[in-house]
């Protein structure tokens, strides 16, 4: 596989291979991602893609080997320490959740970063590398296995990848379960403190895989943006991840082919675009995106204005005062409808066959009658 | 002793000091009431969304005419307008989707940090001379902070305590119901959006000294651990500023004594190590005190049963102070610990004769009130 | 229905309000006379704190009109008291009783300006009102559920209002709690105060309150509690429980 042509651009093998780093990589990540946004856990990915850095800097101490298979223990590890120590936090009562959190990253990221400059400055342990990461180094480094040769980047996130599938498809119930009803979970034995552990665990793991692809700063972006995106899209759990991951993948593949077009870096440009697509769904997602609420909102005006004046009609059917209350003027008066909208109102009223007017006096049809007797039942 | 010496010969060192002290004392006392408001990791994102901020104002800077690009203010304003609009977009969020709040903090965190690493990288490229430099917005690099810093850091951080001071009781209400409040008539939505905008500016005077991820710790960390030593909004608001104050200043003496450690880091260190001091020791809250507590109501249910399990015993003799050894106590299930019986005799309740304890007459007295009380 | 507002502390008319496209509160006609201690009664989800929240201007009412002593509320306030639910506010705030009574005194004060020795003499003597004088400097969240209601209660009354809006201020309270609570609605209602209560105990309605409105997310009936509380009223209200219908009917 020499190449591949596309209507503008011709993408030789390495570009190839590291727009299929990206997809593997932001795959993987809106996968571990959906379930931390639905467990409102956001930010511990924050929390964990932070402290990730002193688990590997321990790692590297023992090993003195980046490439070593200790390092994604390690990450693990270390995103298991951070969840606990939240825990142990929490559980003194001293402390709200949020702060629990904004407590104890600093602390883990900080030793972290004094580990390196005092003892690892003259090895190639790039800080920057470790939060930001270099994508496009990702073709230089390979592997050979079973007869392929590929970059390791892409057989290591592939495996993580392949983590994360095993482990959503083995404990989909568990999961869902857990998510939407702790307490329900706990009575049936799934050991819900178990999965939260074992979930960030898989977290963690996928993000030292993707730190050296992305960045593990970058990686919180890649495990919110599109499980957020996804969550405005749909109401169900499996067209959720369905969607996350596409968004993913738009957003990385989108990321790259913006990155070249401006020559600056890739992983920013791949959360850039991951924004992007969030707004996109913010602004025209069907029923829950704001130009729908807004278009929603003005055609619910009327017909909820409809409805409201044969409920007001109804109820002082019959009154003493009804003659007035059941006049045009009033309805601007009481209810605060300008004459415009109240004589719009009382049109499409008019028209829906709920009210007959003469004059300035308006009359309840009989079903007009039968809608307010509805609409009042219903509530 | 020569480290305090160095803090005011050390021309360098007090310019340190003195802009991670005032730094501290800004964080701590804004931080105060975004701790208890529940918005802790709201430093976190104004933080990563600066970073876009700060390239913008560069470029713009340098298109501008070169010099200004590097002016302190020039950048500070990108940060300060980037951090503002990155609280807008969560707002927004908040209001108008059905997302949580910390996703929507996550979203403005990453997305605002991955635009700034591309900005960053095209000014990398540019042929000009002078670049900032992504190790120093992430970490800080308190070194080549320079005395107009301190001085930019100084006046802003006055003019927050000063509104912070001027609206206090306003903050006050806000941050505990802001319900009553709109009630009242105050505007409710503005105050919100001054608070704010007072936290934007705590965090974005401190980026370039300290760095992006630990600044947001300098707003938790201070506020928390005041919380600890008070009950009432200034004192933990006052502490929380000397926190912060006394993390700055003393994270820049250390890491200047010993070399090759950052500052940023060894500040937060500092915050994190009062956290942790707080936590354990303060009175009244403190962990251990309450540990001492506990153990103190068990000594006391152990020295009165023992004591009531005594005189039962003995009341089986025609003289209740009739003495008992240890092991005729255990058989009837008294544990009768060393130390339990050292407290019975320290209070005078029990002496002990031949090797054998008997009550006093006090003892017998004592125990007879409890039982009559009905608690044992 | 009364026609002379100035007369009413309380008026609304047509008042609904809805969310998300949903009424919670149908054209609700409302009034309460100037010196009336009145109950706002309910099953569950009816919109009682709803309705009492678009009153104070808390929740904009897709249509419908409001007045408190014949004005718009905006020009009112002065002359209104708040006592919302226990559950609105974190009670580990760090800050004594002292303090959130002076809170109610905010209003007065205005912008910048700090309470000085009148004001800390006027919580005081609201706390006294409500037996919580000892509490004064002790911190808010060592005080039990209807300690915290009295501390809410002596806030409004430092507010000096002419009507007092209260959320389900007898709910889960001890009583001593409610015994206070009482005796300041009698005192309030001696001194010409209006009181407005979501109150969800028919048993004590009668004796608590002497007018009522009936609400289900419509409003059912509304008039003094002797005439209102007939079985009828309430089953239309409460939708058949038979047992609560027969015992409220009582009174």
């Amino acid at each position: 596989m020499s190449g591949l042509s596309l209507p503008l651009v011709a993408l030789t093998q390495p570009q190839l291979e590291i727009i299929a780093v990206a997809i593997v990589v932001s795959a993987a990540c809106a996968l571990s991602g959906v379930f931390l946004v639905l467990r409102r856990l956001a930010l511990v990915s924050d929390a964990i893609s932070h402290s990730i850095l002193l688990g590997i800097v321990l790692a590297f101490f023992l090993t003195h080997n980046l490439a070593s298979p200790l390092l994604i223990s390690a990450a693990a590890a270390t995103g298991v320490l951070t969840v606990w120590l939240i825990e142990l936090l929490n559980r003194t009562g001293r402390f709200k959740e949020d702060a629990s959190i904004g407590l104890v990253f600093p602390v883990l990221f900080s030793i972290g970063v004094i580990l390196i400059s005092r003892y690892a400055g003259n090895v190639h342990l790039d800080v920057d590398a470790v939060l930001v990461g270099e994508i496009a180094y990702a073709p230089l480094d390979r592997l050979s296995l079973f007869g392929q040769d590929l970059p390791k980047a892409l057989w290591v996130m592939g495996a993580v990848l392949a983590l994360n599938v095993a482990f959503i498809a083995l404990f989909f119930k568990e999961l869902k379960l857990s998510t939407f009803d702790a307490g329900l979970a706990a009575a049936l034995g799934f050991a819900p403190a178990l999965l939260h552990y074992a979930l960030v665990s898989v977290v963690s793991i996928t993000a030292v895989g993707a730190f050296d692809a992305v960045g593990s700063i970058l990686v919180v972006a890649l495990m919110i943006a599109p499980p957020a995106t996804a969550f405005l899209l749909t109401n169900r759990l499996v067209m959720m991840i369905v969607y996350s991951v596409g968004a993913a993948v738009v957003s990385s593949v989108g990321g790259y082919f913006l990155a070249r077009m401006l020559d600056t870096n890739i992983a920013g440009a791949m959360a850039a675009m991951g924004g992007v697509v969030f707004m996109l769904a913010l602004a025209f997602a069907p029923e829950r995106g704001l130009l729908a609420q807004f278009l929603r909102r003005r055609r619910q005006r009327w017909d909820f204005a409809a409805r409201l004046l044969a409920v007001h009609l109804l109820q002082h059917e019959g009154d003493a005062d009804a003659q007035y209350e059941c006049s045009l003027p009033h309805l601007h008066e009481h209810l605060r409808w300008t004459e415009a909208f109240a004589q719009g109102v009382v049109r499409l009223a008019q028209q829906q066959g709920l009210v007959t007017r003469g004059g300035e006096q308006l009359q309840l049809t009989e079903p007009g009658r039968r809608l307010a007797n509805t609409v009042l039942g219903q509530s | 002793m020569s480290l305090l010496i160095d803090l005011f010969t050390d021309h360098t060192l007090r310019i340190v000091a003195l802009g991670a002290g005032a730094i501290g004392a800004v964080a701590g006392l804004l931080g105060t009431f975004a701790v208890l408001r529940r918005q802790s990791l709201a430093g976190d994102a104004i933080s990563h969304a600066a970073l876009p901020g700060v390239a913008l104002a560069f470029l713009v800077g340098a298109a501008a005419g070169g010099g200004l690009a590097k002016h302190p203010l020039m950048l500070l304003a990108g940060a300060f307008a980037a951090g503002w609009l990155g609280m807008l977009v969560v707002t927004l969020i908040k209001r108008t989707t059905r997302i949580s709040a910390d996703t929507a903090l996550g979203i403005v965190l990453s997305v605002f940090f991955g635009a700034g690493l591309m900005l960053m990288r095209i000014i990398q490229d540019l042929p000009t001379a002078s670049k900032a430099g992504l190790d120093k917005f992430l970490f800080g690099n308190a070194a080549t902070m320079l005395r107009i810093d301190v001085l930019t850091i100084g006046a802003l951080g006055l003019l927050a305590a000063f509104v912070v001071l001027a609206v206090w009781k306003e903050f006050k209400l806000l941050s505990f119901d802001p319900e009553f409040m709109a009630v009242q008539g105050w505007p409710v939505r503005w105050l919100d959006i001054l608070l704010t905008t007072l936290i934007v500016v705590a965090i974005v005077i401190g980026l370039q000294t300290v760095g992006v991820v630990l600044m947001s710790a300098l707003l938790v960390a201070p506020a928390a651990a005041a919380r600890q030593w008070s009950n009432q909004l200034g004192p933990v608001a006052a502490l929380a500023a000397l926190f912060g104050a006394l993390s700055g200043v003393g994270g820049a003496v250390v890491s200047s004594t010993i070399p090759r450690l950052s500052t940023g880091p060894t500040i937060v260190l500092m915050a994190s190590a009062l956290v942790l001091i707080s936590l354990t020791l303060a009175p009244a809250r403190g962990l251990l005190w309450e540990h001492l507590r506990h153990l103190r109501q068990h000594r006391e249910v152990r020295v009165a049963q023992v004591l009531v399990g005594i005189y039962r015993l003995a009341s089986e003799h025609p003289d209740p102070t009739h003495p008992h050894d240890i092991a005729s106590l255990d058989a009837v299930g008294l544990h009768a610990a060393g130390n339990t019986m050292a407290q019975l005799e320290r209070r005078g309740w029990a002496q002990r004769a031949n090797g054998k304890w008997g009550l006093t007459q006090r003892g017998v007295a004592e125990a007879r009130e409890l039982e009559a009380g009905g608690a044992l | 229905m009364l026609t002379t507002t100035d007369t009413l502390a309380v008026s609304t008319q047509d008042v609904t309000v809805a969310y998300q496209e949903k009424p919670v509160l149908w054209d609700i006609d409302f009034a309460v006379p100037v010196g009336a201690r009145c109950a706002i009664v309910g099953p569950n989800g009816a919109g009682k704190s709803t309705l009492l929240k678009t009153i104070l201007g808390l929740i904009r009412p897709v249509a419908g009109q409001i007045e408190i002593f014949g004005q718009p509320y905006a020009r009112q306030r002065r002359r209104v008291g708040y006592v919302p639910q226990r559950g609105s506010v974190d009670w580990d705030f760090p800050t004594t009783v002292l303090d959130v009574v002076l809170m109610g005194r905010y209003g007065h004060l205005g912008w910048f300006k700090r309470p000085g020795s009148a004001d800390r003499e006027l919580a005081l003597t609201a706390l006294t009102r409500v037996s919580m004088q000892e509490f004064a400097h002790r911190q808010i969240s060592q005080l039990s559920g209807g300690q915290q209601q009295r501390v809410f209660l002596a806030r409004a009354l430092v507010q000096d209002a002419d009507l007092y809006f209260l959320d389900e201020p007898f709910t889960g309270v001890d009583i001593t709690t409610e015994r206070a609570i009482v005796d300041v609605f009698l005192e309030m209602q001696r001194q010409g105060k209006t009181i407005v209560a979501v109150h969800h105990d028919l048993e004590t309605l009668n004796e608590y309150f002497d007018w009522v409105l009936l609400l289900n997310v419509r409003a059912e009936a509304l008039g003094p509690v002797a005439e209102v509380l007939t079985p009828e009223n309430l089953r239309r209200t409460y939708g058949g429980r038979s047992g609560l219908i027969e015992r409220g009917a009582r009174q």
